[in-house]
């Protein structure tokens, strides 16, 4: 469960109050807003960056474990951003071992090998069907397969949530809708809460909560 | 107590790199300290020097002018280049044409297109007749340095409009441009020329600071009535009495003077050509410059044919051509690898010097711009690129001399490790020119990401900056390596001349003027770089880096 | 100490054997067996001692290749005989040498041994920088031809054992066939005038030049212009007073006026030293050169660098020459072999190498001299007309 109290983003002259968000697991909340309303902003807060241009206060709470005093790596919430940002030096399938947590352990209780988790990265990408593309670069595949790629590799990481910064805004419209469709699914099978930043009220899906920040702006 | 381990390591890592960053600062400062007592009768002495004036002006216009020549070539070139199917060619081969040294290009030049140069007394050669002395490049004067100067600094500004060229939007203020009306051509006069010109202050600076100083090739081809004033000043400090040490100070503050003249023109020349580019855009009159620009569509080309062309003269030279034999016995050249037997085992040690100071000082080099640009990013604030770059800013003469006395003072031995440390500010400064702008730019959003996965400062650092830096490193790397190559000045006076590399052997055997041999020492010393950027672009080319991936 | 001493012994019985044949004039008979007496002293024994296993950095112009070539020699040599380590320091101006010697002020030195003449020793020499009595104590000092040349002074500066001669440089010119007109039909030795040379610079203008003074060859040039036009002026020998600055010195600058617009590049232009002047000959961008070396034509000419009509000659005053000499700085780091070094460079062996190798230096000692080679000298100027001549030319020409 992933609650965030309190929540205010402050802006350029004026202020955000968000009500009190509480995703179960496998939930998803989309925000829209005009831009300038410090929608990436809070998702960077939440993620745990400094915020240097905005300040927001609030209480973020996961599975009962308030995360405000951990810093992003101890946070282990999952990231996926418009360019989804794969390692441009690692081939797609070394992107996900990447991700993949150092705590794993195979059968026999001891840490994965390399071999190991490279078969692990492979079984993840053969099951959305895209085995194909394990051992290309980024610069190889088309913008739908990166979009796919990144949300496995967010995954592959095991994220207690995951936070999404207009993830599909620069593909084009047919697979935008597509890759979103998927997405979504793949979230609510494993089970995972997130919150997704978006300006496109078109692709939500129907049992997402929405919030609007423009509707909670007051002036200052 | 992981906060002070924290602070302690930060206070160790600003003081390395500003003991690197500030040596220049602190070799002028010394240099210029006065340890004597300046009278009148210097000053008076010192302007005295008949043909001081003409010096001086000979000199200021050339490190003035040479600098700039090349800058609008290379934009012409850029320019003519950009968005052209020969960009990639010309990208990949920039740094091997950059690599060629100086003295390299400068002699070259003169061995070729002299009236006895290969070129003419091979044309003339075939009708037994000798070229008349018009026709060459003349052997020492102000044009030939102009010349050398300014096609060697091409490749240069090339490499600098490139790295900024990325962080523009260079494309789409030609399609407004051209949108407007105005050619494709003027629109890059227009619209990116004042751009990159008020961008490439610090590069030019380094270009004029680099031709105040210079003194192999002003010695080798610059004129001597008057001579250039590096070399009125070189022999005022190499001189051993009071009066000329005294001259010396003087003139080494002439010499800090010369290079605040040449940044107060380096901003009339912004002011002017934009103004006038201004007036041109209003007027919508039409830009001279353009049909020039045309010439340079084939530079490239050109380049690399001059390059080869240098690098054949030295090679034919060394294998025991000369004027004598064409006429002598016409047809029958005695090619022989003698020359090369002969010097091979006494070209070896000062090559393993060259190597492994260049090697040494190009790792630490580099290693300590990353150490700074990281400071820098820890801090969220930049410094100014000229506090990074004094050791290219600052003229070279009167820091070494700095760096001479303290290093005398301090009875430091002659061996590599001091002159290593000699190089290191010029590597470090070349490198953060290189690097800082792919270390600023890289999106740090991979980082992030790396973050949210778990992963901590340090193994973001290693695993995703330094990794997706590896291209740039390398150039970086190779860069720092041929500048540690071509360091003559530093590695003469702090290794005291027993610590011998390729270039201080190739400069004292210059000066004998028996081109074959000179041509040998030129040849290893030119092959020394060039084989570093074939390995760098060899192995980034099997690396993939933040700038393969079309954003 | 002792194992040395048959060695030596042998090597100076080898000396008199390779001159057996021929009467030995009575001054060379004493000083062989001077060198044969100090190279067995027991202080020479202990120099030898001391000197193995050290490294000598020996600074030494490094523009020449048959130079280059002949240290290269010496250092195989003394390495299998002393067991000293010969490294030649290359210096493209041995000047930078002095002012080190100057920055360092006497304490430990990066150099060992130096190879300089004229107003670098006088200023090492008055700043007191340099070790002394070297020509006490190396044996083959001895040899030195103190009678036939004059060797114990460096440019009117006495050299008290400060530095010790090695070569003898005469100055000659070197052109092409017949640029000149001469008053020999000898084809080797040629005498030239000013007047011979304006002549030829009329007929072929911009084809003669000489190297800019300060350069050592140009002001020596200079210096025999200077010499020939004031008809061996008594004055030019002693200090160089105003008033005889006054008389001597419009001739000269009479003669370049006339002379300079008729040269290469009008005179707006100078080779930078008498190698660049030999290069353009090479290159037949001019029809002449400077040189210190006597043999320089011939060795030249062996080489095949120059061709075989080009013509030796030098002013009919006579030839000036000086020597070119060996110093140890007095902050020298192995002064032991230092002296080794200097001994065997003035061995028999080492000279005659010197001479008949492609450096083609003349020798300075008694066993090898041949009068018969050498040009009639031309004493030195006094010292002070040096700095005199290069201050005027760079105020009436340098600019």
């Amino acid at each position: 469960m992933f609650r965030i109290n309190n929540c205010q983003i402050f802006i350029e002259n004026g202020c955000i109050e968000l009500p009190d968000i509480c995703l179960q697991n496998g939930e998803l909340l989309v925000l829209t807003g005009p831009s300038g309303m410090g929608k990436s902003t809070f998702l960077h807060w939440l993620l745990g960056d400094t915020v240097e241009h905005a300040k927001v206060s609030g209480e973020i709470i996961l599975n009962d474990i308030q995360l405000n005093p951990l810093n992003i790596e101890q946070r282990r919430l999952g990231l996926l951003m418009q360019d989804v940002h794969l390692f441009p030096h690692l081939r797609v399938i070394d992107n996900i071992c990447f991700a993949l947590p150092s705590h794993l352990k195979n059968e026999k209780d001891k840490s994965l090998t390399q071999h190991q988790r490279r078969e692990l990265a492979l079984n993840m990408l053969n099951e959305i069907d895209m085995g194909y593309v394990a051992n290309h670069f980024v610069e190889q595949l088309s913008g739908g397969e990166r979009s796919r790629v990144g949300l496995v590799r967010a995954l592959a990481n095991e994220p207690k949530a995951l936070l999404m910064d207009e993830p599909f805004a620069a593909l084009d419209p047919n697979t935008s809708e597509q890759v979103s469709q998927w997405a979504f699914s793949q979230l609510r099978t494993k089970g995972v809460p997130s919150i997704m930043v978006s300006h496109d009220l078109n692709n939500i899906p129907p049992q997402a909560q929405h919030m609007d920040l423009a509707d909670f702006y007051r002036s200052l | 107590m992981a906060t002070k381990i924290r602070r302690l390591i930060l206070t160790a890592g600003w003081f390395i790199v500003t003991l690197v960053a500030g040596l220049p600062l602190f070799g002028i400062i010394v240099g210029l300290w006065p340890s004597v007592t300046i009278s009148w009768d210097d000053v008076s002495h010192f302007f005295a020097y008949n043909g001081l004036a003409s010096s001086i002006l000979s000199t200021l216009f050339l490190s003035l002018f040479a600098p700039l020549l090349a800058l609008y070539i290379g934009f012409m070139v850029y320019s003519q280049y950009r968005f052209n199917p020969r960009w990639q060619a010309l990208e990949k081969r920039l740094a091997p044409l950059l690599s060629l040294p100086h003295l390299a290009v400068a002699l070259g030049l003169v061995y070729l297109f002299s009236s006895g140069g290969l070129l003419w007394s091979s044309l003339w050669g075939i009708f037994g007749a000798t070229a008349p002395e018009w026709l060459g490049l003349p052997h020492k004067s102000i044009a030939t340095m102009l010349l050398a100067i300014s096609i060697k600094e091409v490749p240069f500004f090339l490499l600098i409009f490139s790295a900024l060229g990325r962080q523009l939007p260079i494309k789409n203020w030609l399609l407004q441009g051209r949108a407007l009306g105005y050619s494709e051509m003027a629109s890059w006069w227009l619209l990116v020329f004042p751009v990159l010109l008020k961008q490439s202050r610090l590069a030019l600076l380094a270009a004029m600071a680099y031709s105040l100083s210079v003194l192999d090739i002003s010695l080798l081809v610059g004129p001597n009535i008057p001579e250039l004033y590096a070399v009125v000043l070189y022999n005022w400090q190499t001189g051993f009495t009071v009066e000329e040490q005294n001259v010396a100070f003087i003139g080494n503050l002439v010499l800090i003077a010369l290079l605040s003249m040449l940044i107060a023109g380096i901003y009339l020349h912004e002011w002017w050509s934009v103004t006038t580019l201004r007036r041109h855009a209003v007027k919508r009159t039409s830009l001279k410059i353009v049909p020039i620009s045309r010439l340079f569509t084939h530079w490239l080309g050109f380049f690399s044919l001059l390059t080869l062309a240098i690098l054949v003269t030295f090679l034919v030279w060394s294998l025991g051509w000369n004027n004598q034999e064409i006429v002598q016995s016409s047809s029958a050249i005695n090619w022989s690898f003698s020359l090369w037997q002969d010097e091979w085992f006494f070209i070896q040690a000062p090559l393993i010097n060259s190597l492994y100071i260049a090697l040494c000082s190009a790792i630490i080099g580099v290693l300590t711009t990353l150490l700074a640009l990281e400071l820098q990013r820890q801090n969220k604030h930049y410094l100014p690129d000229y506090i990074w770059l004094m050791a290219i800013l600052l003229p070279q003469l009167s820091m070494v001399y700095g760096w001479q006395i303290s290093h005398t003072a301090i009875h430091g031995g002659y061996h590599s490790g001091w002159v290593i440390m000699s190089h290191l500010p010029f590597t470090f400064a070349y490198s953060y020119l290189v690097l800082r702008g792919p270390f600023q730019s890289l999106d740090r959003r991979y980082e992030l990401v790396a973050a949210s996965f778990g992963y901590n400062y340090w193994q973001q650092f290693w695993k995703i900056r330094f990794m997706l830096l590896r291209p740039a490193l390398l150039s970086a790397l190779a860069i720092a390596f041929s500048v540690s190559v071509a360091q003559y000045i530093p590695t003469l006076m702090i290794g005291a001349g027993r610590v011998t590399t390729i270039t201080t052997e190739a400069v004292a055997i210059a000066t004998g003027n028996e081109q074959s041999i000179t041509a040998i020492y030129m040849l290893v010393q030119a092959v020394l770089p060039f084989v570093a950027f074939l390995l760098a672009s060899v192995v980034s080319q099997r690396l993939r880096g933040s700038f393969d991936v079309s954003h | 100490m002792s194992v040395k001493h048959p060695m030596l012994l042998a090597i100076v019985m080898l000396l008199l054997v390779s001159t057996g044949g021929w009467p030995l004039a009575h001054g060379q008979e004493a000083q062989l067996a001077n060198a044969t007496k100090m190279a067995n002293s027991p202080q020479w024994q202990k120099t030898l001692n001391e000197a193995k296993g050290e490294t000598v950095y020996f600074y030494a112009w490094g523009g020449s290749k048959p130079v280059n070539d002949y240290l290269r020699w010496a250092a195989r040599e003394v390495a299998s005989r002393y067991k000293v380590r010969l490294r030649h320091v290359k210096v493209a101006d041995i000047s930078e040498a002095v002012s080190r010697l100057k920055a360092e002020s006497g304490n430990k030195s990066a150099i060992d041994l130096l190879w300089i003449n004229g107003e670098n020793f006088s200023f090492l020499k008055q700043q007191e920088l340099l070790l002394g009595n070297l020509w006490t104590g190396i044996p083959n000092a001895a040899l030195l031809a103190t009678q036939a040349l004059s060797l114990e002074n460096d440019f009117g500066v006495p050299i008290d054992g400060f530095e010790v001669p090695w070569g003898v440089g005469q100055f000659n010119i070197i052109a092409t066939n017949g640029l000149l007109a001469t008053n020999s039909l000898e084809t080797q030795n040629r005498k030239i005038t000013p007047e011979s040379i304006l002549q030829a610079a009329k007929q072929l203008p911009g084809r003669l030049s000489y190297p800019r003074p300060p350069e050592f060859h140009g002001t020596t040039f200079l210096k025999q212009l200077l010499v020939a036009l004031s008809d061996s002026d008594a004055r030019l020998f002693a200090y160089a007073s105003p008033e005889a600055q006054a008389t001597l010195l419009p001739l000269l600058w009479d003669y370049l006026d006339q002379l300079h617009p008729l040269i290469w590049q009008q005179g707006r232009a100078f080779p930078s030293s008498n190698t660049e002047q030999l290069a353009l000959l090479q290159q037949k961008t001019l029809d002449l050169t400077v040189s210190f070396n006597p043999n320089q034509l011939i060795k030249e000419q062996k080489e095949q660098r120059l061709p075989l009509s080009a013509q030796r000659l030098y002013f009919s005053q006579g030839a000036i020459t000086n020597s070119h000499n060996l110093a140890i700085p007095k902050g020298a780091q192995s002064p032991a072999a230092a002296k080794v070094v200097i001994n065997f460079l003035l061995s028999e062996q080492a000279q005659q190498q010197k001479l008949q190798g492609s450096w083609g230096d003349p020798t300075v000692i008694t066993p090898l001299l041949d009068p018969a080679s050498t040009l009639p000298s031309q004493q030195e100027l006094h010292s002070s007309w040096q700095q005199v001549i290069e201050d005027q030319w760079q105020q009436k020409y340098g600019a």
